[in-house]
């Protein structure tokens, strides 16, 4: 299938490498020269040098032919441009553009069927917003994926040094601990990803993630012997977009919010925009001020300017300061590993977001969901259980599983199962399966659940 | 600035007012009372002095009307509207001085309501009439009414606009300045339809009806009874000049979003809901007052709690009652609301609701700073910015209204008024509101006060009604250097 991809910034490079992974033909509309090579020279793909909205550009391209338009330049006229020219000149099926300013997001028509007819509109920094949101509502979960509509939920938990589930294995509970109440799915440590069996021990420091009902989260959280507060204190350092956005989504909340920001002129904008949020002027590495505004008691701290270093220096400085969980923005998917271990409870990246609410779209079809985590270690993948496969019709413990996946829940008529040994998946069950990347091929074989991503 | 040209334009308005006087008139003419050729002369010397005055001075030069001129104009126009106001009044010989006909005259057109008067039942009823009338052209703005309908101050009427109807913010609600003239006093002459077809169905007089219906839209307060709308003991007639008074007090800005068909428009605004839960506050606590201290049953409490409270905060002045003897909390509750009044936009005087409402913000504001030091909080309305700007203006309106409201309180004790009267006169002239508390009381008038306070109060009038800047920087040197 032939993609075209325009715009090679941190978006547009991160879906043209999976893309290209998958074995997609990948075209990359890219106008900065430097840029160009840097891209020819890493990745599998074609690279075209030129400016996304000309017509010229894109038939070189070959839009003609193209079955996907992914604009993601930095400029939504240009991202709205191209899709408009893909609907005009192209019989194009697919058309995904970054739309950033929220206004057009608001009135649907202009992005809707009658005049650009995007397919998905995707804002980076709502999407990292919704995020921080579905973070905020189970305090301590360090990520949160939705599935079967919100009827399952996975949740990765640090494991703190306290916890007294240190060094003991899994084989190691007895059955009332956790079976039947929620699965643990994957355990991350450092950058290896595990799918746990009964021989593995768990950590200080390692992340788990663990399937289950919105209901059970708090046996989760017993289990692991850390309590999340709720939310009720939020500062964010910077005054950008994203800090506005979540701070109106946190006003709208009732959570008592503090905005940091140098700029005055921006944040007499913001208090002017923002009703109940408490904007202050100053730096974010000024100690003094963050002690006066009462770091100490701040269930969180969102370190979100647009300086990413300064976001991770200063969100340790609160940490330290006594913020009781901290969560740095980065776009930069380099740093991500190395973060959580140094003491940073959640990594905020709307790039990241982005794609993985690409991804999960273009995806859509017999698989019902997907989602990666662990910066695309592993994949979550919901599926519909066929007739046909392996899977069905005999208790799990009898299924030779491929290592480096497993079952985690099962949603039947609407209700969740979490599943155990003896678990029988009938035809037409919604099945939750964690899978490493690298086991994803034989989950896919042995179990005929075919992956169909197009 | 230049003299030939203001004294055009001030023609054009004088001979405006002049054919004004043509409808008092035509009501003496029809009760025979011996006032018509007293009304007529008045009106054919106003109008030829307009005329001479137009077509004595040309339109010189093809500029617009400057800032400094429009405050002139504006200004000047006010004091000779006062003045050719008096003519009726001194032909008929209604008043033995000068004086009390100007301040007659000038209580009218600032919507004061404070008369001195002796006797008003009386008087002709052609004076009557054009002592309402004065009222009803005031409240809205002459200059306005002008603008309105002489096409020639449609250019540059901006300037006037701005120095008649002066306001803490603008809300244009039309592009043109003529239109906006056009459109306030559309709705100003509907809603005083409306309130005349009210009264005459509760069975007052079509003359009586007019009147006070002129005096509640103007929120003026001239009556033509001696006890005001307690001569006519009518519930309906409390309740329908009550909820007019009310509507007068509110911006008319809303009125006319209202009628455009944007319902909402009233409880969007934060100023209005401001004004209506601080009237409903202010009545509920006289309602409370009176009932335990004054009259025996609770709704004889609420009945003349909400009259007068509506009254006095949309400074129009109408009484039901003596409220001069009512017990000391409701007076004082009264005396506070004098200073606050009606909306901006709405023919209200006083400080205006949303000055009000901006100075609390501001207070809150500066307190809000010693919690958090670094916190930036300008002050917002309806989720916009009030600028540095408008929230300095606002708070030099409320130190000058509050000194002026200081010296000519001194003044006044000066010229040997006792404190409550000399405090309540000033306020009430100033707030535009009429009767005061004390010898200035709803049962008494401001006949008996020295000849110099009386000019003194005039000048209050004024000075409220064109909320203080546009008369004040007349007096100042700068404004005269070239």
């Amino acid at each position: 299938m032939k993609i075209i991809i325009i715009g090679g910034g941190e978006i547009g490079l991160y879906l043209a490498r999976r893309l290209s992974q998958e074995n997609e033909d990948i075209v990359v509309i890219e106008k900065n020269e430097n840029k160009v090579k840097q891209i020819l020279e890493n990745y599998d793909v074609q690279v075209l040098h030129g400016n996304g909205s000309s017509l010229n550009t894109l038939r070189k391209a070959g839009i003609e032919h193209a079955e996907m338009v992914i604009a993601v330049t930095d400029s939504d006229e240009v991202n709205m441009i191209v899709s408009l020219i893909a609907g005009t000149q192209a019989k194009i099926p697919l058309k995904i553009a970054r739309i950033r300013n929220t206004e057009y997001s608001k009135t649907s028509e202009i992005l809707g069927k009658k005049y650009l007819n995007i397919n998905l509109a995707i804002n980076p920094e709502s999407e990292a917003i919704d995020n921080v949101i579905k973070l905020l509502e189970i305090p301590g979960a360090s990520d949160v994926i939705n599935f079967a509509d919100g009827k399952v939920q996975m949740i990765g938990v640090r494991i703190n040094n306290k916890s007294n589930i240190i060094g003991k294995k899994l084989l190691d509970f007895k059955d009332g601990d956790f079976k039947g109440k929620f699965l643990i799915a994957a355990i991350s440590r450092g950058s290896r990803i595990i799918i746990p069996r009964g021989s593995d021990t768990f950590f200080p420091g390692d992340f788990f993630f663990a399937i289950t009902e919105p209901n059970q989260i708090p046996n989760v959280f017993k289990f692991v012997g850390t309590e999340g507060e709720t939310t009720k204190r939020v500062m964010i350092l910077g005054g950008g977009n994203f800090a506005l956005n979540l701070a109106r989504k946190l006003e709208e909340k009732g959570i008592n919010t503090k905005i940091i920001e140098e700029d005055k002129k921006r944040c007499i904008q913001l208090a002017e925009m923002l009703d109940k949020v408490i904007v202050l002027q100053g730096k974010g590495t000024d100690k003094d001020l963050l002690k006066e505004e009462g770091i100490k008691d701040m269930s969180l701290f969102i370190a979100a300017s647009e300086d990413e270093e300064k976001n991770v220096l200063v969100s340790l400085l609160a940490k330290r300061l006594g913020a009781k969980r901290v969560m740095a923005l980065t776009n930069d998917l380099t740093y991500h590993q190395l973060i959580s271990t140094i003491g940073i409870d959640v990594v905020i990246s709307p790039t990241f977001a982005a794609v993985n609410s690409i991804l999960r779209y273009i995806r859509r079809g017999k698989v019902i969901s997907v989602a990666t985590f662990q910066e695309d270690a592993a994949e979550a993948i919901e599926v519909v259980a066929l007739e046909t496969s392996d899977l069905v019709s005999k208790p799990l413990k009898d299924i030779k599983f491929p290592k480096g996946a497993i079952i985690g829940a099962v949603v039947r008529n609407g209700n969740t199962i979490i599943p155990t040994g003896n678990t029988v998946i009938l035809p037409g069950d919604r099945v939750i399966i964690v899978a490493i990347r690298s086991a994803i091929p034989k989950v896919e074989k042995r179990l005929m659940v075919k992956l169909e991503y197009f | 600035m230049r003299a030939g040209f203001i004294l055009h334009i001030l023609g054009a308005l004088i001979f405006f007012l002049g054919s004004m006087m043509i409808f008092p008139f035509l009501f003496a003419l029809y009760f025979g009372e011996g006032d018509a050729r007293f009304l007529i002369t008045s009106s054919l010397i106003t109008i030829s002095s307009g005329l001479t005055l137009f077509f004595g001075f040309k339109n010189t030069g093809e500029e617009e009307i400057s800032h400094k001129e429009g405050f002139l104009i504006v200004g000047l126009g006010w004091i000779c509207a006062g003045a050719f106001g008096t003519l009726p009044y001194i032909f008929s010989g209604t008043f033995n001085s000068f004086v009390d006909a100007y301040f007659e005259a000038m209580s009218g057109f600032t919507t004061t309501g404070a008369t001195v008067l002796l006797s008003i039942e009386d008087i002709p009823h052609g004076i009557l009439f054009w002592r309402s009338l004065t009222h009803w052209l005031g409240g809205m703005g002459i200059i306005l009414l002008s603008i309105a309908i002489l096409p020639l101050l449609g250019v540059g009427g901006m300037q006037l606009y701005k120095a008649e109807v002066p306001g803490p913010v603008y809300d244009k609600i039309k592009p043109r300045v003529a239109e906006i003239a056009k459109t306030l006093w559309g709705v100003y002459v509907l809603l005083t339809a409306i309130e005349v077809l009210l009264l005459l169905l509760g069975g007052m007089n079509l003359f009586d009806s007019l009147c006070h219906a002129f005096g509640t839209m103007a929120t003026g307060g001239f009556s033509t009874k001696e006890t005001s709308i307690g001569h006519f003991n009518s519930i309906y007639f409390d309740t329908v000049i009550t909820v007019f008074m009310l509507i007068a007090g509110t911006n008319f800005a809303l009125h006319y979003q209202f009628l455009q068909g944007n319902f909402k428009s009233f409880w969007k605004n934060s100023e209005f809901r401001f004004f209506i839960s601080l009237t409903f506050f202010a009545m509920l606590l006289v309602t409370i007052n009176l009932k335990i201290n004054y009259f025996e049953t609770l709704a004889q409490s609420f009945r003349y709690a909400s009259f007068q409270v509506a009254s006095i905060i949309t400074t129009t002045g109408y009484t039901t009652a003596d409220f001069g003897k009512w017990p000391c909390f409701s007076q004082i509750m009264l005396l506070l609301l004098m200073f606050i009044g009606g909306s901006a936009g709405s023919t209200g005087g006083g400080m205006k609701c949303l000055r009000i409402l901006l100075i609390l913000k501001h207070g809150y504001r500066e307190l809000y700073r010693h919690i958090h030091p670094r916190a930036i909080l300008p002050v917002k309305l309806e989720g916009q910015l009030v600028p540095p700007e408008v929230m300095g203006s606002i708070l030099g309106f409320f130190l000058l209204y509050i000194l002026i409201f200081i010296a000519a309180t001194l003044v006044m004790g000066i010229l040997g008024m006792d404190l409550i009267s000399a405090f309540s006169s000033v306020a009430a002239s100033l707030g535009n509101i009429g009767p005061g508390l004390g010898t200035v009381g709803p049962v008494y008038n401001y006949e008996h006060i020295p000849f110099a306070g009386k000019w003194l109060l005039i000048f209050c009038m004024l000075l409220g009604r064109l909320e203080i800047y546009t008369i004040i920087i007349l007096l100042i040197p700068e404004f005269w250097k070239k």
